[in-house]
C-alpha cells in the first residue's frame, strides 16, 4: 500500500511538473503582457523597454529556470498586469472558488441523489422516464444561456436576488443552481446504477423475503453501498467543478479562479496563469490519485462479503 | 455482473416513438444535408434595415419567418444552416478525440509497464491544463476556424475516453480468451483489435454519445468567450452566445437557436442513456 | 394581484437575505478591475475610472473639451521647451499633509524615471526636467519644442512624495493616498474597489458618500444589474444594449461623441491594398451613414479624416467620402487577380462585431474576398504590430485614442512610417508629422495636419469610418454628463431623490 502510494505520489509530482513546464513555454508562443499593459500610442521602443522591464527579453531557459527557482522557494512571483503578489490574488480568489464549488456540489447532490434514488425504485414506471428526462434535459443548455436567464427572471423581474457579485448568501445561489444543473445529471445516472445494482444482489433479496421496509432496506443498506461510486466520482467531479466554472463565474461576475484564468489569459499575465494551472493540476492529479486508491482499497464486493 | 439483459421484445409502434430522440436528431442531419434547398434565403445576407424584425416580417418580398437577427439576417435560414456547424463540429471532434483516446487507453492499458506510466500521466497532464488555454493558445497558434474548433475540443476531451478504455482494457486483457491468444502468439495489435476493441465497444459507444450532446454545449461556450467559428458563418452557439444580449428586445433570435440546440443534447443525452442502460454502465 | 403576490415574496426573500443598501452610494459596474490604483502606474479605462476620483491632476479639461486649471492654476511657456505652472495653494491629501511643488516635481520625474517602467512613460518622455521654483511655481523642461504637453498634462496625477518615499510603490498601490474628491477605502481583490467622499476637499464635492466599482465583466449582466437597481451606472455597452433600457422609466441611456475615430485600416504592403484603385473600390464600398444609422444610432458622425472635431488639428475642409457600390464594383471587376487576393480581416471580440461583419459584407459585396479572423486580443495586437508589415492582416477595424485631443496622438502612430502601428511609408506625411509635433505656432500645425488629411484621403491610406460615441446606462436619478474623453468624475455628478 505504502509502495503504492509512494509510486504514484511520484507520478502525479511528475505529471505536474509536466503541466506547468508545458503551460511555461506554450503560453509564451502568442503575444505577450506588454501589448495590453502599454497604451495603443506605444512606439516599438515603450515595447521594448516595458519587455526589458518585466524580464521578457531574456532567453527562454533563462526565464524557465528562474521560474523553477522561484518555484522551489514557493515563491509565485508578482503579477505584471494586476500589479500584486501572486499568491495574494491566488488566495483572494480560492475561498470564493471553493463557495462556488461547494454551492454548485449541493445543488448536484441534494438533488441529484434522491432522484437517481427514486428514479431506481421507481424503475419500472413512466415517473422514472420523465425525473430522468427533466434531469437531462438540465444538461442540455448551455450556462451562459440559462445563466442569463435565471439572472432576468430572479434578479430583474422577480428581484427575489442579486442579478450578480458576491457578498452574501443571496448572492452564491444563482451561480450554484446554473453549475451544479451540469452534475446534477451524473448523480442522478449513478445513483440510479449504483442503487439498480444493488437491488438485484442478494443480501436484498432476502431482506425483502425477511419483511425489510424500503425506507429501512435505503437507509440501512442501497445508500451506503451505492455512496462507494458517489464518492468517487465526487472527487473527479469536484476537479470538473474547479474548472468548469469559467463561463458561469463570467456570467455572474463571481470572482473566482476560473474567472481569473481567462482574464489572466486574455491578457498573458504569464505568472498567474503558471500559479492557478499548478494549483488546478495539483487538484485535478491528486482528485484522480484518489479515486484510483478509492478503487482499488475500497472493493465493495469485499465488504459487502464481510457483511453478509 | 450489472443488471440483467432487457428483456426481447417485438417491435411495435410505441417503440418506434419511444425512439425520437433518434429520430429527432436523424430529422436535424437531413435539415443539415440539405440546407441550401431548405433554407429560404441566404443565411450571411445582410440587411441593416431589418434588422431585430419579428418572426412574420415582410421585406423586399421575403418572410422572415423566425424574424431577423442583429444584421438583419434571416434567423431560420441561419438556423437551418447553422445546424451543419454545430453537427458536424460534435460529430467531427467526438470520433477525433475517440480514436486517440481510445488508441491511447487500450495501449496503456494492454502494454502496461512504461508505457502504461508515461501514457496514463500525459491524460492527467491534459486533464490538468484548463480547457481554455488550450483554446485560445491553439487558435493563436494555427489560426481560427471551423478546422482548429474541432481540434480545440478533441485536444481537451481526448482523455476522457482514454481513461475508459484504459480501465475497461485492463479488466478485459486479463479475460482467459486474451491470454490464450497472446500465449499463441499474436501481435499486440492483432489482440488489441481482434479481442479488446469489440469487447470494449459498448461502453465506449455510451460516452461518445454523453460527449457528443457536450460537444455541442462546448462549440457553444467557444462562441461565447469570442473562439468558436468564425463570423458571419452561423453556428447555433454563435446564435445563442449574440442573441442571449438581445432577449428583452428580440427573443427570437437566442429562442430558435436555443430550442433547437437544447433538443439536439437532449436527444443525444436520451440516447446515451438508454444505450448504457441496455449495454451496461457508461 | 401579480404585483402583491411579487412583493410578499420579494419581503420574503428580503427577510432571508439580507440585501445590501444602497442609500447615497453609488454603484458602477465595469467591465473589468482596475489593474492599479497608482495613477502613474497602468494606464486603461477601468483603473482610470476609478484613480481619476482619488488624484488630482495638473490640469483637465472641462466638459466642453477645454483645459483648465486643476492643482496647476496658471502656465505660461516662458520659452520653447519650457513651461512654467503656478501650484494651487491649500490642497491636501488625504493624510492631511499639504501638496506642495516639491510633490509636482516628485511626481514628473517618478513617471519619467525609466527604472519605473511606467507604462505611460511613453507619453511623458519627452519631459526631460522638473524644478521647484520660487514663488510655488514648477518649470518643465522638454527636449525641443513641444506643442502637446499640455494636452498629456491632462493625464498626469500628482501622487504625495512623502507617502510614496515611505511606504513604497507597492504599499502605494495597494492603498493609495491623494487629494481628489474622493479618498480610497478598501479593495476587495476581484470584486470591488470603494472609495468615499474627501469631505476637505479643495473643490468641487461630490453629491455621494461612496461610490463603489465593481467588475462586471458579461455586458448582459451589468445590463441587468443596472434594471435590478444593483447598479447606478454602467460602462461599455452598445446601443442595442441601450434600447432594451429604453422601456425602463428607472433608467436611462447617457451618450456623448468621443475622440476615438473607427476606421479600416488596410495593408499597403500586400495585394488587394498595395493598390490605389482597390483601396478606393474599398471606400466606395462602404456605406458609412448606412452603418451609422441602421447599427449604432447613438450619435456617431461620418469622418473623412482620422481626427475627430474633438481634436486640436482637425481639418475642416476635407471632403466626405462617398457611397457608391456600382462604380466599386467596376473598379473591382477591372482587377480579377486582386480582387481574388483572399483579405484576412483580422479582429478581437473587444471591437464591434456588427460593425466589423457588415464591412466584411459591403466588402465582399463589391467582389472583394474578405474573411474574418479572429482572435483573443494579445494575438490580435501581435499580429497587427507584426515586425514584417506584410505578414501583418489585410484588414483590420480600430478605434483609436491617445485619451491626448490632439491630432499629434492619432497621426503619429498610425502614419509615421517607423511607428509601430503604421502601415504607411510616405516621405511628405513623415515630414510634416514631425514639422507639426515640434512647433509652437498653432496655425503651422493646423496646416500640417490638414495637408497629412489630404494626402491620406487622397491616398485612400487609412479608411476613416466615424467618429464613435460612447453609451453609458445609468439610473434615472443621475446626473452626469459623459465627455469626449471618457472620463467619469464622481464630483462633476449630481444625483435625484
Amino acid at each position: 500500500m505504502l509502495r503504492f502510494l509512494l509510486h504514484r505520489g511520484g507520478q502525479a509530482l511528475v505529471a505536474a511538473f509536466g503541466v506547468v513546464t508545458l503551460v511555461f513555454f506554450i503560453q509564451r508562443l502568442t503575444g505577450d503582457p506588454t501589448a495590453l499593459l502599454l497604451p495603443e500610442t506605444a512606439t516599438q521602443a515603450d515595447i521594448e523597454a516595458m519587455r526589458s522591464a518585466l524580464g521578457l527579453d531574456r532567453a527562454l531557459w533563462v526565464q524557465y529556470v528562474d521560474f523553477l527557482w522561484d518555484m522551489a522557494r514557493f515563491d509565485l512571483g508578482r503579477s505584471f498586469v494586476q500589479n500584486a503578489d501572486v499568491w495574494d490574488i491566488i488566495l483572494s480568489r480560492l475561498p470564493r472558488t471553493l463557495q462556488l464549488a461547494a454551492g454548485a456540489l449541493c445543488v448536484a447532490l441534494l438533488i441529484g441523489l434522491p432522484l437517481g434514488l427514486i428514479m431506481a425504485l421507481a424503475r419500472e414506471r413512466a415517473v422514472s422516464r420523465w425525473i430522468m428526462g427533466a434531469v437531462l434535459a438540465f444538461q442540455s443548455m448551455p450556462t451562459f444561456w440559462s445563466g442569463i436567464m435565471m439572472i432576468l427572471v430572479f434578479g430583474v423581474w422577480l428581484q427575489w436576488l442579486p442579478p450578480s457579485g458576491t457578498g452574501s448568501l443571496a448572492h452564491l445561489v444563482m451561480p450554484s443552481i446554473a453549475l451544479g444543473l451540469l452534475s446534477l445529471a451524473t448523480y442522478a445516472r449513478i445513483t440510479r446504477a449504483s442503487v439498480i445494482d444493488e437491488l438485484l444482489r442478494d443480501y436484498v433479496r432476502s431482506a425483502r423475503a425477511r419483511g425489510v421496509g424500503t425506507g429501512r432496506l435505503v437507509r440501512k443498506h442501497l445508500l451506503r453501498n451505492a455512496l462507494i461510486p458517489i464518492i468517487s466520482i465526487t472527487a473527479l467531479e469536484l476537479s470538473q467543478l474547479l474548472a468548469g466554472a469559467v463561463i458561469v463565474e463570467t456570467v455572474f461576475a463571481w470572482p473566482g479562479l476560473g474567472l481569473l484564468t481567462v482574464q489572466s489569459i486574455a491578457s498573458r499575465d504569464f505568472l498567474v496563469v503558471q500559479a492557478v494551472v499548478l494549483l488546478g493540476a495539483f487538484v485535478t492529479i491528486g482528485a484522480n490519485l484518489a479515486a484510483d486508491i478509492l478503487y482499488s482499497v475500497v472493493d465493495p464486493r469485499v465488504r459487502l462479503g464481510a457483511k453478509a | 455482473m450489472s443488471a440483467a439483459a432487457p428483456a426481447r421484445r417485438s417491435f411495435r409502434a410505441a417503440d418506434l416513438l419511444s425512439w425520437w430522440p433518434a429520430w429527432l436528431l436523424f430529422a436535424l442531419v437531413l435539415c443539415a444535408l440539405f440546407a441550401p434547398w431548405l433554407a429560404p434565403m441566404d443565411p450571411d445576407r445582410q440587411n441593416l434595415l431589418a434588422r431585430l424584425k419579428a418572426p412574420g416580417f415582410e421585406a423586399r418580398g421575403a418572410v422572415y419567418h423566425l424574424g431577423s437577427d442583429e444584421l438583419g439576417r434571416d434567423v431560420l435560414s441561419r438556423l437551418i444552416y447553422g445546424a451543419r456547424i454545430s453537427l458536424s463540429v460534435a460529430v467531427l471532434s467526438v470520433l477525433l478525440s475517440g480514436v486517440v483516446g481510445v488508441t491511447v487507453g487500450m495501449a496503456a492499458g494492454y502494454l502496461r509497464g512504461w508505457t502504461e506510466t508515461v501514457l496514463m500521466r500525459l491524460v492527467d497532464i491534459f486533464l490538468s491544463i484548463p480547457a481554455i488555454l488550450l483554446a485560445i493558445i491553439t487558435v493563436a497558434v494555427l489560426g481560427p476556424g471551423f478546422v482548429n474548433v474541432i481540434l480545440v475540443l478533441a485536444l481537451t476531451r481526448w482523455p476522457r475516453y482514454a481513461r475508459v478504455a484504459y480501465g475497461q482494457t485492463l479488466a478485459i486483457a486479463e479475460r482467459p480468451f486474451v491470454r490464450l491468444s497472446r500465449a499463441m502468439g499474436a501481435s499486440p495489435a492483432r489482440v488489441i483489435a481482434v479481442h479488446i476493441l469489440p469487447n470494449i465497444v459498448g461502453p465506449l459507444l455510451v460516452v461518445a454519445t454523453l460527449e457528443f450532446g457536450l460537444m455541442v454545449l462546448f462549440e457553444a461556450g467557444l462562441s461565447f468567450l469570442g473562439l468558436g467559428v468564425q463570423p458571419p458563418t452561423a453556428s447555433w452557439g454563435s446564435m445563442l452566445s449574440t442573441g442571449r444580449n438581445y432577449l428583452a428586445t428580440a427573443w427570437w433570435i437566442a429562442t430558435f437557436p436555443g430550442l433547437a440546440l437544447f433538443l439536439l443534447v437532449l436527444s443525444a443525452n436520451m440516447i446515451g442513456d438508454r444505450l448504457s442502460d441496455r449495454i451496461g454502465k457508461g | 394581484m401579480k404585483h402583491t403576490m411579487r412583493a410578499l415574496l420579494t419581503g420574503a426573500a428580503l427577510a432571508v437575505f439580507a440585501l445590501p443598501a444602497f442609500a447615497k452610494d453609488l454603484t458602477v459596474d465595469l467591465a473589468g478591475e482596475p489593474s492599479s490604483l497608482d495613477p502613474q502606474v497602468q494606464w486603461n479605462p477601468d483603473s482610470y475610472y476609478v484613480y481619476r476620483n482619488i488624484f488630482d491632476n495638473l490640469v483637465t479639461r472641462s466638459n466642453e473639451g477645454e483645459i483648465v486649471p486643476e492643482i496647476a492654476t496658471e502656465w505660461e511657456q516662458v520659452s520653447d521647451n519650457e513651461l512654467v505652472l503656478t501650484i494651487r495653494d491649500g490642497v491636501t491629501f488625504h493624510d492631511g499633509s499639504a501638496l506642495t511643488p516639491e510633490d509636482v516635481v516628485f511626481s514628473v520625474k517618478r513617471i519619467t524615471d525609466p527604472a519605473f517602467a511606467s507604462p505611460q512613460l511613453g507619453q511623458f518622455n519627452q519631459i526631460t526636467g522638473a524644478e521647484v521654483m520660487e514663488g510655488n511655481k514648477v518649470k518643465l523642461t522638454t527636449n525641443g519644442p513641444y506643442p502637446a504637453l499640455l494636452a498629456q498634462l491632462v493625464k498626469l496625477s500628482i501622487v504625495p512624495k512623502a507617502v510614496v518615499e515611505e511606504v513604497g510603490d507597492e504599499a502605494f498601490n495597494a492603498a493609495p493616498v491623494g487629494s481628489g474628491p474622493y479618498k480610497f477605502e478598501s479593495w476587495d481583490r476581484g470584486v470591488s474597489v470603494t472609495l468615499t467622499k474627501n469631505a476637505d476637499y479643495w473643490g468641487e464635492e461630490g453629491p455621494f458618500d461612496a461610490a463603489i466599482f465593481r467588475a462586471v465583466p458579461d455586458a448582459a449582466t451589468r445590463v441587468a444589474d443596472l434594471q435590478a437597481g444593483a447598479a447606478d451606472l454602467v460602462v461599455s455597452i452598445d446601443s442595442d444594449a441601450a434600447a432594451q433600457l429604453q422601456n425602463n422609466p428607472s433608467v436611462k441611456v447617457l451618450s456623448a461623441p468621443t475622440e476615438r475615430v473607427a476606421y479600416l485600416g488596410l495593408n499597403l504592403d500586400i495585394p488587394p491594398f498595395n493598390n490605389l484603385d482597390m483601396r478606393k473600390a474599398a471606400s466606395l464600398a462602404i456605406d458609412r451613414q448606412g452603418i451609422i444609422d441602421g447599427l449604432l444610432q447613438a450619435g456617431e458622425q461620418p469622418v473623412a479624416q482620422l481626427a475627430s472635431p474633438a481634436h486640436f488639428g482637425y481639418a475642416e475642409d476635407i471632403a466626405p467620402f462617398e457611397y457608391d457600390p456600382e462604380q466599386a464594383a467596376e473598379i473591382v471587376k477591372a482587377h480579377p487577380d486582386l480582387a481574388a487576393t483572399p483579405v484576412s480581416f483580422g479582429t478581437a471580440p473587444v471591437f464591434d462585431q456588427r460593425v466589423v461583419q457588415a464591412l466584411q459584407q459591403m466588402l465582399n459585396d463589391v467582389g472583394f474576398n474578405v474573411e474574418i479572423s479572429m482572435t483573443d486580443m494579445p494575438t490580435y495586437l501581435a499580429a497587427a504590430r507584426a515586425e514584417d508589415r506584410a505578414q501583418r492582416p489585410g484588414a483590420s477595424f480600430g478605434r483609436w485614442s491617445c485619451a491626448c485631443q490632439d491630432a499629434d496622438g492619432i497621426a503619429y502612430p498610425l502614419l509615421k512610417s517607423d511607428s509601430s502601428w503604421s502601415r504607411v511609408n510616405d516621405p511628405k506625411i513623415d515630414e510634416l508629422l514631425e514639422k507639426a509635433r515640434v512647433s509652437l505656432d498653432e496655425q503651422v500645425r493646423k496646416d500640417a495636419y490638414a495637408e497629412v488629411a489630404q494626402i491620406v484621403r487622397d491616398q485612400y491610406y487609412v479608411l476613416p469610418i466615424y467618429q464613435a460615441a460612447v453609451l453609458y446606462g445609468a439610473s434615472a436619478k443621475l446626473g452626469f454628463e459623459p465627455t469626449a474623453n471618457e472620463s467619469m468624475f464622481l464630483n462633476r455628478m449630481t444625483w435625484e431623490e
